[in-house]
């Protein structure tokens, strides 16, 4: 416990003598965090849309127009004792007919030259938040075999493209910051080391007196961890910042993007596991620089 | 409690700094190690303390074979000596007192315990009132003072000493000389490394010469 309080005191210490050159330590935290923290930005957003789009998810069954009420009635039955449905709703052809001229305004005349209502009354089902993609796939299948019925969508596939889309640009972004931290480990390391050199005396005197090597190394590590908190606070505030100014420009547009909800800033947890990130960097950094004080 | 058994160091293209020597210093001696520049009184020294490896041969410090010590054990060996340098080596950035009370800190003493300890051995030394100088303000008398006090706050068993009297003059030197005496008188080892024969005249203390790395003398 005294070998930390006194590598804090120290490396608190080392910090503030060195820091100018202690400045580009931060700064390249900082740059690999704001990288990371923009990243996590957008995917964790995402995220949230996808979620919101999977817990909305349904499927529509249409009706042959020649179907009869009992048939319609066994395609219910089956939908209600699946136990995958959150709730249906009947939509008659006359309903399609004028959903389609509400929805499709500019396309409406065409409808005027049909002899008959074209479109199909249908039951659209809300398919429960946690209904296994596959187990509601099956029952898709199964009430397309039924009488009556003469087409089912069930189209999950384009969630799951955008949620391995999602995946891919995480990985990168992951890639890429891993990048940016080792180079941020390095100036650290550089950053320490120069000032170990100064320090050279000092920590030959510490061996000779028998210091343990915490007492050696632990200012080094100290003095890393806290410039790699600092630089994850740095960035923290820069990314605040930066998405306090892109909601003021283009707020309306971002939120439209993610489907009229609103665009949000990291949550706690995750603008903890920056700092952390950050202190780990830096320490690691540290340690590196240590290892040659004894 | 110093036994060298055929110690050697070699450097590189065979240059011999210590040759075979053979030697015993006992408990609560002062001994003064002389000889000419490259006599390998200091490597010698640095061998005690560990900063360096022999290439041959075996020593024994208060009967523990330094050869067969581990890292962490090189550290808590090294917390029994007390060693002084000719240049003195305080740290110009911290005050006396810190440069003293820096010793049991990084010892993981208690704060009020290095604080007393330090000011203990000061006052021992006579620069009690110079705790809050900084040592580029202080004389080379004063600054080997303060690197005596630093050496003896953590009560070793031995003190090294490389030419300690070095950057002093005649009257300094004979009473830093009185300090180690002293020091010794309590029942440490004392260890001298210096080339000042008028010196070790005055003192008059068992006297191993060395010579291109061999014990040419002991008187």
């Amino acid at each position: 416990m005294r070998s930390i309080e006194y590598a804090f005191r120290q490396g608190g210490a080392s910090l503030w003598r060195s820091r100018e050159s202690s400045a580009f330590a931060v700064l390249a935290i900082a740059l690999a965090l704001i990288v990371v923290g923009a990243m996590l930005i957008v995917t964790w957003n995402a995220e949230q849309l996808l979620a919101r789009w999977s817990s909305a998810a349904e499927f529509s069954v249409y009706l042959r127009d020649e179907a009869t009420s009992d048939q319609r009635g066994a395609v219910e039955t089956a939908i209600d004792s699946s136990g995958l449905s959150n709730g249906r709703e009947y939509v008659s052809k006359a309903e399609a007919l004028t959903r389609f001229r509400r929805e499709f305004a500019e396309l409406a005349e065409l409808t005027s030259g049909f002899d008959e209502n074209p479109f199909p009354a249908s039951i659209e089902v809300r398919v429960r938040p946690d209904a296994q993609h596959t187990t509601a796939e099956a029952l898709v299948k199964r009430l397309m075999g039924m009488p009556g019925v003469a087409d089912a969508r069930y189209d999950r596939d384009w969630l799951t493209r955008v949620g391995s889309g999602l995946g891919t640009v995480r990985a990168a972004g992951l890639a890429l910051a891993l990048l940016m931290a080792v180079a941020a480990a390095v100036t650290v390391a550089t950053v320490v080391r120069l000032g170990l050199r100064t320090r050279r005396e000092e920590l030959e005197i510490m061996e000779l007196v028998g210091a343990p090597l915490a007492f050696i190394r632990g200012p080094f590590v100290a003095e890393g961890f806290l410039q790699g908190g600092i630089g994850a606070l740095v960035a923290i505030a820069a990314l605040w910042v930066g998405f306090l100014v892109a909601m003021a420009w283009w707020g309306t547009d971002l939120n439209s993007l993610v489907g009229g909800g609103s665009v949000q800033f990291l949550p706690i947890r995750l603008c903890l596991y920056l700092i952390f990130g950050g202190m780990l960097v830096g320490s690691i950094g540290g340690l590196v620089a240590a290892r040659e004080a004894a | 409690m110093i036994e060298t058994h055929h110690l050697s160091k070699v450097y590189s293209r065979g240059l011999y700094a210590l040759r075979d020597l053979t030697l015993s210093i006992e408990k609560a001696e002062f001994v003064f190690l002389t000889g000419p520049s490259g006599a390998g009184k200091s490597t010698f020294l640095r061998l005690l303390l560990l900063q360096e490896r022999p290439s041959e041969g075996e020593v024994f410090v208060n009967g523990q074979n330094l050869a067969t010590l581990k890292r962490s054990e090189i550290q808590e060996y090294r917390r029994g000596i007390g060693f002084i340098f000719q240049d003195f080596k305080l740290i110009p950035t911290r005050t006396v007192l810190e440069n003293i009370s820096f010793v049991p800190e990084v010892l993981g003493v208690p704060a009020a315990q290095q604080r007393r300890r330090a000011f203990q051995v000061l006052k021992w030394v006579g620069l009690q009132h110079r705790i809050n100088a900084y040592p580029q303000d202080l004389s080379g008398g004063e600054q080997q003072r303060i690197a005596i006090a630093r050496a003896l706050v953590n009560d070793p068993v031995l003190v090294i000493a490389d030419e300690p009297t070095g950057n002093l003059d005649p009257d300094l030197s004979l009473e830093i000389m009185n300090l180690l005496r002293e020091i010794n008188a309590g029942g440490t080892t004392v260890l001298v490394a210096t080339h000042d024969r008028e010196l070790i005249r005055l003192v008059g203390r068992r006297t191993i010469t060395l010579d291109q790395g061999k014990v040419v003398e002991v008187a």
